[in-house]
């Protein structure tokens, strides 16, 4: 099973590669330079900037953060980024679009306004983790109280 | 040596999202993804340019409109997937010895190809949805071929860690603990909700009931059929005395636009569906092809050629398959929504098929070639 799995998938990948070689062979060689940089530039970037701004991200929020907001803090984060990320291509354009209809919305406000909703969720469940927290630490003293009274 | 000393070592990752469990079930739903976009692409690409045993039904008129958005609304959704997946597999990276052995080298190495072709075909795709091409290459075929260098690799990499991810979705998930930033748990609620939140700013372009919610789709919230290449863009110029022109076989006719307008017309709501991801549906209103084309003695067995008033362009002709050329929805469209075309929706007239990528529903039609 594991055999055939690999195999199917060597087969798949040497297709492909012999599809990217016939098309970079009919390209210049600017065009290929510029497809190599492409194809290396995601682990690049990801493992030399992105995962290490992660990690350095999650260090601070973890010896900052209290308790009770930090699950709905650093995923607030998360959900900002990844916005971030899918509305670069509408906020950071090359060359204008020049049909109707498409790619004419205001995006920086459409962000903005999804980023809003995405704190203010971040903000509602953080008071309420609190609060149930605050609940059981009152809960927890007065139970002690008792039991030393008694 | 003395940066490879300052490197972190896997061993100092302690957050319990560093752990097979975790991987095991985020690259499940990636490669559920992948899987769902890479034979999505494959059925798009099979329409444009597939092989002769290739067909591709006309029925339900909603069919691309449904694919087609899977595939982009499903790379939408990989992209935090895949970012989780690495974030939970980052201190492997840092391993060492970083090379074992030739088949540990070997495995390494295909990772790397897997992960450049995972990057490269959902950064180009979301690129390119967006109609902004900050690259010199020419995009479908390279995202195309670089599509099975990615599903190859991905079956690659499964059938290499199968043992482990086997043992990794059947254990039991240990309790989170310890000073991290997220629990195991949470890192996976958070993964789903990033998922949620992209899929929910984007699917709108296709998907009628999100428009208004989708802030960043890549169309008007408006209810207008958008434009994907306007006239002047396609330096469209009507001639006075336009005429259609209908070539069989063995007899060509040539139609005016009223004579065109006095043959039996079909009113139908019919999808533009881009390849780009978008679509929208219109009340169209047309001569059927398979009428015009019985006007030079052909019969709706055949496959019709369109070509467009466009000098240039690369989609300035399509064939229509027989199996569109027999379906009564199949229009040269005059109306759309009751008006005459626009110049950018088509004047004098377009091709709308049901169940067909936008691109090769050729506006500015001036003949009409019935072949084999």
């Amino acid at each position: 099973m594991r055999l055939l799995i690999g195999l199917i998938g060597l087969a798949a990948a040497g297709w492909g590669g012999a599809l990217l070689l016939d098309f970079l062979q009919g390209a210049p060689p600017d065009d290929r330079i510029n497809l190599g940089a492409w194809l290396i530039g995601g682990p690049v970037l990801h493992d030399a900037v992105i995962a290490p701004v992660v990690g350095v991200a999650g260090l601070v929020a973890s010896r900052l953060l209290p308790r009770s907001w930090r699950t709905p803090v650093v995923i607030g984060v998360i959900v900002t980024a990844v916005l971030g990320m899918v509305a670069l291509p509408l906020l950071w354009r090359f060359n204008p679009s020049p049909n109707p209809g498409l790619h004419d919305r205001d995006y920086p406000l459409g962000l903005a306004v999804a980023v809003s909703a995405v704190w203010l969720i971040v903000l509602v469940s953080g008071l309420v983790r609190q609060g149930i927290a605050d609940r059981w630490v009152a809960r927890w003293r007065s139970a002690r109280r008792r039991s030393r009274s008694a | 040596m003395k940066l490879l000393d300052r490197l972190p070592r896997a061993d100092q990752f302690r957050s319990p999202v560093h752990t097979p469990g975790v991987s095991a079930r985020i690259g499940m739903w990636l490669g559920i993804a992948f899987g769902l976009c890479f034979a999505t692409g494959l059925l798009s690409h099979g329409i444009q340019h597939g092989p002769d045993w290739f067909t591709w039904p006309s029925r339900p008129i909603s069919l691309y409109r449904i694919t087609q958005g899977v595939h982009v609304i499903s790379g939408v959704a990989a992209i935090p997937l895949l970012l989780a997946k690495l974030w939970s597999v980052y201190p492997k990276l840092f391993e060492r010895p970083a090379v074992r052995s030739i088949p540990h080298a070997l495995e390494r190495g295909s990772i790397l190809v897997l992960i450049g072709g995972a990057f490269f075909e959902l950064v180009t795709g979301l690129f390119n949805v967006a109609q902004n091409y900050p690259w010199r290459f020419y995009f479908p075929a390279a995202h195309y071929a670089v599509a099975w260098i990615t599903a190859g690799s991905l079956l690659l990499h499964i059938a290499v860690k199968l043992p482990i991810i086997r043992e990794a979705l059947g254990e039991k998930a240990p309790s989170d603990s310890g000073r991290s930033a997220l629990g195991r748990r949470h890192f996976l609620l958070g993964t789903g909700i990033a998922v949620g939140a992209a899929v929910l700013a984007t699917a709108g372009s296709t998907v009628p009931w999100l428009r208004r919610v989708s802030v960043l789709s890549w169309r008007s919230a408006g209810p207008a059929l958008p434009v994907n290449r306007t006239a002047k863009a396609a330096a469209i110029e009507v001639p006075a005395g336009w005429q259609l022109t209908v070539r069989g076989r063995d007899r060509t006719v040539r139609l005016s636009l009223a004579q065109l307008a006095a043959l039996p017309q079909t009113t139908a709501e019919l999808p533009i569906a881009c390849v780009e991801g978008w679509s929208q549906s219109a009340t169209w209103t047309g001569v059927q092809i398979r009428q015009l084309i019985s006007l030079v003695g052909a019969s709706d067995t055949a496959s019709v050629r369109i070509e467009s008033l466009e000098k240039s362009g690369l989609y300035r002709a399509s064939v229509l398959p027989a199996e569109h050329v027999g379906d009564p929805l199949t229009l040269l469209a005059l109306r759309l929504d009751g008006e005459p075309l626009s110049p950018d929706h088509g004047y004098p007239c377009r091709i709308i098929a049901p169940s067909r990528p936008g691109v090769l529903q050729t506006k500015w039609v001036s003949t009409v070639e019935v072949r084999g």
